[in-house]
């Protein structure tokens, strides 16, 4: 158990490609910190250089108030689970699990008892005698995992454990995971690509691009309040529409005009918005897809018309377009419609949608910054 | 009309693969010809001179008992411990040298990969005056050719890096980097987990390393010119065949010849699983 504190830190490749770029982070005791953003964000980049496994070309890294910049994997007081689970293929599970206890010189019988019993909380005792190519893949995770625990290491690093998994077993791991962690109750630090593992499994979660840090918060904040048009379009699936419009200000009260439709800005959204005094000005205006409502017309509808309905079982995702060729996606819980209503919606049928003015995000459209953070 | 062409094209597959089967049976019976040959001529007793029949027409052990008699022993020796420490440091140089080049990232890895590259491609043969010179100055020649012999044949041997290299390049780093998070040292990795996992590719090391010396001739030869302490077997067997000697001796040549190919082929029989893995290993492995 321990905190984990990066200052600055920076990786510069002999290339001089610049991976990491001045990296701060505190990651208290005991917490749940997930790296999350696209390929080539640098989010195991910085995971490696907490681990030991990338050499740090500025800033510090500190465990429990020590800085292990120059300390080796193994002097750090860390675990770490592989993508690819980097089991030893000669080696049964047991001896898998037992390396790290075996290369510290413990007792056997010291051994043998924490090998048992990870593998117990695992549920992989009956596989301990088995060569790992004898296992599934979530066997597999499971040992990886299992080889991590008995090191009894102050921090769990894990580089996207889940993505060799099918997507039933990724669901499982990622309950397990999250069991895992009130067992062990130790600090982690998870590295994905997939933001509903980010958003299920992080007390905190730290979104990257091209080596900046977007943004550092709870999975509510992020999605609630994103600070960035990247965080905002990343985060969320389907993914937020962005359309660019024009923000009104008319006896106090903000108005959007995408497409021609003018829709308040209402509740919380409205009020900040008036709090930080923003002028009107064109903006870049997000929508989340379950935010659009089909509507019957009027002044708040935008006239568009259906391009694709994917049945997802609980809800339908209908990409609309609009009259300028805009392509929106709008979420309707599949409760909200009767048969009928159903029934008509199939490619090229007319309709209305509007926004719900609660919901709406603001994006100043050069600097993608959030209006209201 | 499937059924046909199933029928026509399983008939063609029996012809094309008799066909191959007979071509290398013929080859093999004539690959094996002069081993058999050499295997008769060493039981021959009724004369020792070249003769022109094939089957002895008497049989015994005596050109072995000759062979017992005379330097034969110690060239056995010399070529024995010269290719045992061959193999020993060869095998230990190579294998370190490919763990690094495979794992470390260092500055001119890739000029210093391509420089011994090239280099290898310069027959060993050109080097052969200028290294007399320096084995002569050491005073490694002549009685002392065998200590001579191991230190030519290992000093450059971390150059014949490439196959065990491209091994060690398939079996992926993850495992390197997960060892040492449990807490192995480089070294611990190598042997505790690369290793194993290469073991085809040492052993082939291991007989390549071995092989070397144990056939070698020219340089031999040379190294230990007129001295007969510091022969090997070739160079040792071939004074044999001298216009004087050979019509006393070619029989014993012959039995000579098969107990210098009994412990290498003992040795492939054993472990030639691994030596088609290790020589096909790097090109299938995953």
């Amino acid at each position: 158990m321990a905190s984990v504190k990066l200052t600055g830190v920076k990786k510069i490749y002999d290339n001089k490609v610049v991976a990491v770029h001045d990296f701060d982070l505190d990651i208290h005791d005991k917490e749940f910190v997930v790296f999350v953003g696209p390929s080539g964000c640098g989010k195991s980049t910085t995971l490696r250089m907490i681990a030991g496994l990338e050499d740090i070309s500025e800033g510090t890294v500190e465990i429990d108030g020590e800085v292990v910049n120059d300390l080796q994997p193994k002097d750090r007081g860390i675990a770490m689970v592989f993508q690819n689970y980097a089991l030893y293929p000669h080696m049964s599970v047991y001896d898998n699990i037992a390396f790290s206890l075996r290369l510290k010189k413990v007792p056997e019988d010291v051994v043998y008892e924490k090998v048992t019993n990870a593998a117990e909380v695992l549920g992989i005792t009956d596989y301990l005698m088995r060569k790992p190519r004898a296992l599934s893949g979530g066997q597999r995770q499971r040992v990886a995992i299992g080889r991590a625990m008995v090191r009894d290491s102050k921090v769990f690093l894990m580089d996207e454990p889940l993505s060799n998994l099918d997507a039933k077993l990724r669901n499982q791991m990622r309950a397990e995971i999250i069991l895992l962690r009130q067992k062990l109750d130790t600090t982690f630090i998870y590295v994905t690509h997939d933001q509903t593992e980010a958003m299920t499994l992080g007390d905190r979660i730290v979104i990257m691009k091209d080596g900046f840090i977007m943004q550092v918060g709870t999975p509510t904040e992020v999605f609630e309040m994103p600070h960035n048009l990247f965080v905002a379009e990343f985060i969320g699936a389907p993914k937020m529409n962005i359309v660019k419009t024009n923000l009104l200000l008319e006896n106090g009260k903000y108005y959007v005009t995408p497409f021609g439709a003018k829709i308040p800005v209402e509740g919380e959204k409205g009020r900040m918005l008036a709090e930080k005094n923003v002028q009107p000005q064109e903006i870049l205006l997000g929508v989340r897809p379950e935010h659009i409502v089909l509507s019957e017309g009027g002044e708040h509808a935008i006239p568009c018309s259906l391009v694709v309905n994917e049945m997802m079982g609980s809800e339908l995702h209908l990409h609309v377009d609009t009259a300028d060729g805009s392509r929106l996606i709008v979420r309707i819980p599949t409760i909200d419609l009767d048969s009928a209503g159903r029934s008509e919606l199939v490619a090229g049928h007319d309709l209305h949608i509007t926004f719900e003015g609660k919901a709406m995000h603001f994006f100043d459209p050069g600097t993608e910054k959030n209006l209201l953070v | 009309m499937n059924e046909k062409r199933h029928m026509g094209l399983r008939t063609l597959n029996r012809i094309s693969n008799t066909t191959i089967y007979i071509l290398l049976i013929i080859i093999s019976i004539i690959w094996l010809l002069p081993f058999i040959f050499i295997v008769l001529q060493s039981f021959r007793v009724e004369s020792t001179y070249q003769v022109g029949y094939v089957i002895p027409h008497e049989w015994g052990w005596q050109n072995y008992i000759n062979l017992w008699n005379s330097d034969f022993k110690r060239w056995y020796l010399n070529t024995f411990i010269i290719a045992l420490a061959a193999a020993v440091f060869i095998t230990i140089i190579q294998l370190c040298m490919s763990y690094t080049l495979s794992r470390f990232r260092f500055k001119l890895r890739g000029p210093l990969m391509r420089f011994m590259l090239i280099l290898g491609m310069f027959p060993g043969m050109l080097t052969m005056i200028i290294l007399y010179r320096v084995l002569s100055d050491l005073g490694l020649t002549q009685a002392n050719a065998v200590p001579g012999l191991i230190l030519v044949s290992v000093a450059s041997s971390g150059m014949g890096y490439y196959v065990s290299k491209g091994f060690f390049d398939t079996i992926p780093k993850s495992l390197d980097e997960a060892a040492r998070v449990d807490g192995a040292t480089r070294f611990q990795v190598l042997y505790k987990i690369i290793l194993p996992l290469a073991k085809p590719i040492v052993i082939y090391t291991i007989l390549t390393a071995f092989m070397g010396p144990w056939g070698d001739f020219v340089f031999a030869r040379y190294v230990a010119f007129g001295t007969s302490s510091g022969y090997n077997v070739a160079v040792g067997m071939y004074s044999w065949l001298t216009n004087d000697q050979i019509a006393r001796m070619y029989t014993t040549f012959c039995a000579g010849g098969v107990i210098v190919a009994v412990p290498v082929t003992i040795l492939f029989l054993c472990l030639q699983k691994y030596y088609v893995e290790g020589v096909t290993g790097g090109a299938v492995k995953g």
